[in-house]
């Protein structure tokens, strides 16, 4: 369970002149779900797509199982399942037709063919629908098959970009049931998401990326750590922000303020001490707090400490 | 393997599209038929279905003992009621003239023919004339001149053989006794003649519809034939654009994406989306030759000579397809350069004019700077029955140009996704 699944060294991809990933290095144990958090643009889909294959790296390597994405893809792409972040199906064809068709694809065929995708369709509960149009599925089946055809050629790693973009949340938290399971079964999960909670819920391991970059990675206790005790306290105001953000950063105990749409967020070393005197200075500046939410140290607060900038901005 | 299966699951999506399937097999066909039946069927196979005429005769000819028993106007009444004339003409006789007359104003026959007392007379005297009168019903407008054409027909034989034998007695100072025995050998060969179709001798009057596979047949074969091809070219063109367009709708829907994450080198993942057009080209074509060949009875032409332009035609079009998809970014393009280019090609290269007469003879010229010119030529030579050898060369310019279009198409392609 030690060994090394991913691996990843100084990987870049540029695209002209923007630089997509810039150096990007770390490994994936065997056996682990390993999340790759970061916002929107912050170079998650392009690391994955090097690593399935689909996109040249213009530098650095990745090896998969042992296999260099650039030396041997066809080795790579035997041994992972990738789940794009958009639902990639014909919807003009069935459950089943479409199973049949990706299975063979991964080079299954006869007896096997067929009893596997007998099996995924169990596993994605679309036996009773297998023979619908795909079109006429709601958008949860469609996630749910979308996840079941990577899994057809029994993957040794699966790979999830963003997999619960756009879901109701009882598709999404089956979904997320569904990668712990296959996680228990022995199968290594690359998982992308922007949703912090999902990466603090799933993963053994996770990275976070920003602009290209890995800007930390570890377990969830070691990133938080990064933090230290800190406390996240968001607050709404019914003015600008900018007229107390001054007052407050001489505050004893604040110590980063950010505004996003309104609403201020501050790292605060005690919550239940600073509060008080947030409310006194709001009031001496003649505005009102309008709420408040308290959050003890998480990947949000980690993101907003290193960054300077909240993970959904 | 892998590229065979993309192909397969490329037909059962086509063959899952209402769309797809009109345009492959139900434009072309439809279009086709159309001309077909609103031309009153251009193979000859479909006659036009005149009622029979209805005619009162009254035959108030007195031969006397002049003729030696010759009587013209039981002559005519006999030609008239023919049954080489049946489909034609309803002969009824009438007891006078007045009774005729009575029948077409009761609207009971659509014509009476009055036959005058000394029609025999006439007929044999060198210099006499009389009037045979014709009464019609003034709403018609084809069965009166059928039964005048006839009796016309009729009377010159007469006019003509009295003619010649007025000459010939006068020359030979041998008095009407000539003419009188010309007068009967034309009645007896026109009598004869008249009933003689299977004995294979020519007719006086040829009625006949003409017969299935004859000149006047094989000539509309080939017309439906032209418009058919024409058709078959112009939607076999836009099927192997269409079909080669499902490479940029697969790029859109992320699926050719995800068809590069599976073990399938691009190469072989490429090569069955072209075999897609090849294979929805060979089922539409030969589909499309062998509907329209039991609907419309056209002959192709030799088998051999067939395959070959059919084979050109598959090769040119599927070629084409790629190349001009090849240049397209995305969907909301194909529709606009589909239309445009193939509308404009297929009409440069004739498509749109075939089985039109006296088209003029440079557009022979401007057609064959079109690939569907090419294929148009070729058909054209199959259609008329010719032989492998002449077809070599527009089946060798379709295969080449074909040949050329795909290896620019697959070039840029592999460029795309490279």
């Amino acid at each position: 369970m030690n060994s090394k699944a991913i691996e990843i060294q100084d990987l870049h991809k540029d695209f002209g002149d923007i630089h997509a990933v810039q150096g990007v290095s770390l490994e994936v144990q065997t056996g682990e779900i390993f999340s790759l958090l970061g916002p929107n643009g912050a170079g998650k889909s392009t690391t994955i797509s090097m690593l399935a294959c689909l996109l040249e790296p213009t530098a650095g390597d990745a090896r998969v199982m042992g296999h260099s994405v650039q030396r041997e893809p066809m080795a790579v792409k035997r041994t992972i399942g990738v789940v794009p972040q958009e639902i990639a199906l014909y919807g003009d064809l069935s459950a089943r037709e479409n199973l049949t068709f990706w299975a063979k694809m991964y080079g299954l065929s006869g007896a096997e063919l067929a009893q596997r995708v007998d099996e995924v369709l169990d596993v994605i509960g679309l036996v009773d629908r297998q023979k619908g149009r795909v079109d006429t599925y709601s958008g949860g089946m469609k996630r749910r098959l979308n996840i079941g055809i990577a899994l057809l050629h029994r993957p040794q790693i699966l790979i999830l970009d963003e997999p619960t973009v756009g879901i109701d949340p009882q598709s999404r938290r089956n979904i997320l049931d569904t990668v712990k399971e296959f996680n228990r079964q022995g199968m290594t999960v690359l998982y992308t998401t922007h949703y912090m909670e999902e990466a603090q819920e799933l993963s053994d391991r996770i990275a976070i990326m920003d602009q290209g970059r890995i800007i930390a990675n570890g377990s969830h206790d070691e990133l938080v750590k990064i933090v230290g005790e800190l406390d996240r306290v968001d607050l709404t105001l019914n003015a600008p922000a900018e007229r107390v953000t001054a007052a407050w950063q001489a505050i004893e105990g604040v110590h980063q303020i950010t505004t996003n749409n309104g609403t201020l967020a501050l790292l605060a070393d005690d919550s239940n001490q600073v509060l008080p005197r947030l409310f006194e200075s709001a009031n001496q500046n003649h505005v009102r707090i309008t709420s408040v939410d308290i959050q003890e140290p998480n990947l949000e607060a980690v993101f907003l400490h290193l960054t300077g900038r909240a993970l959904r901005d | 393997m892998k590229a065979l299966h993309i192909a397969f699951k490329d037909l059962l999506r086509f063959f899952k599209t209402p769309f797809v399937l009109i345009m492959m097999f139900g434009a072309p066909l439809l279009i086709t038929g159309l001309l077909y039946f609103a031309f009153g069927s251009l193979t000859g196979g479909g006659d036009l279905d005149l009622q029979a005429v209805r005619v009162q005769v009254a035959n108030l000819d007195q031969p006397g003992a002049q003729g030696d028993g010759f009587a013209a106007g039981e002559m005519l009444v006999e030609f008239l009621q023919s049954e080489d004339l049946g489909d034609l003409l309803e002969v009824t006789l009438a007891g006078d003239e007045a009774a005729a007359r009575q029948a077409v104003q009761e609207q009971q026959a659509d014509i009476a023919l009055i036959i005058p007392p000394d029609f025999t007379a006439a007929a044999l005297a060198p210099g006499r004339e009389t009037t045979v009168v014709q009464y019609e019903d003034p709403t018609l407008t084809i069965g009166p001149g059928i039964v005048e054409d006839l009796v016309s027909q009729f009377i010159d034989g007469f006019s003509g053989a009295k003619i010649a034998a007025d000459v010939a007695s006068r020359q030979l100072e041998a008095g009407d006794s000539v003419a009188r025995e010309a007068a009967m050998e034309y009645a007896a060969w026109l009598e004869s003649s008249g009933h003689d179709h299977e004995g294979g001798t020519t007719s006086a009057l040829n009625t006949r519809s003409p017969a299935p596979g004859g000149e006047s047949a094989a000539e509309g074969a080939s017309t439906i034939g032209a418009i058919m091809i024409a058709m078959t070219i112009f939607f076999a063109f836009f099927m192997g654009a269409n079909s080669a367009e499902s490479i940029i709708r697969e790029d859109e829907a992320g699926t050719l994406e995800r068809l590069f994450t599976t073990p399938t080198p691009q190469a072989i993942i490429l090569g069955g989306k072209f075999l897609t057009v090849v294979l929805t080209l060979v089922v539409q074509v030969v589909v499309l030759l062998l509907a329209s060949g039991l609907a419309f009875g056209i002959n192709w032409g030799q088998p051999l000579t067939v395959v070959l332009v059919t084979a050109g035609l598959i090769v040119v079009a599927a070629g084409f397809g790629v190349l001009l998809m090849s240049f397209v970014k995305n969907t909301r393009q194909t529709g606009p350069v589909m239309g445009g280019v193939l509308t404009l090609t297929g009409m440069l290269g004739g498509l749109f004019t075939s089985g039109v007469p006296n088209m003029p003879e440079a557009l022979d010229t401007v057609r064959l700077t079109m690939p569907q010119g090419w294929a148009m030529y070729g058909w054209e030579l199959a259609l008329q029955g010719n032989g492998v050898s002449d077809v070599l060369l527009p089946v060798g310019v379709m295969l080449g140009l074909g040949a050329l279009f795909f290896a620019v198409g697959v070039v840029l392609f592999r460029k795309r996704f490279a």
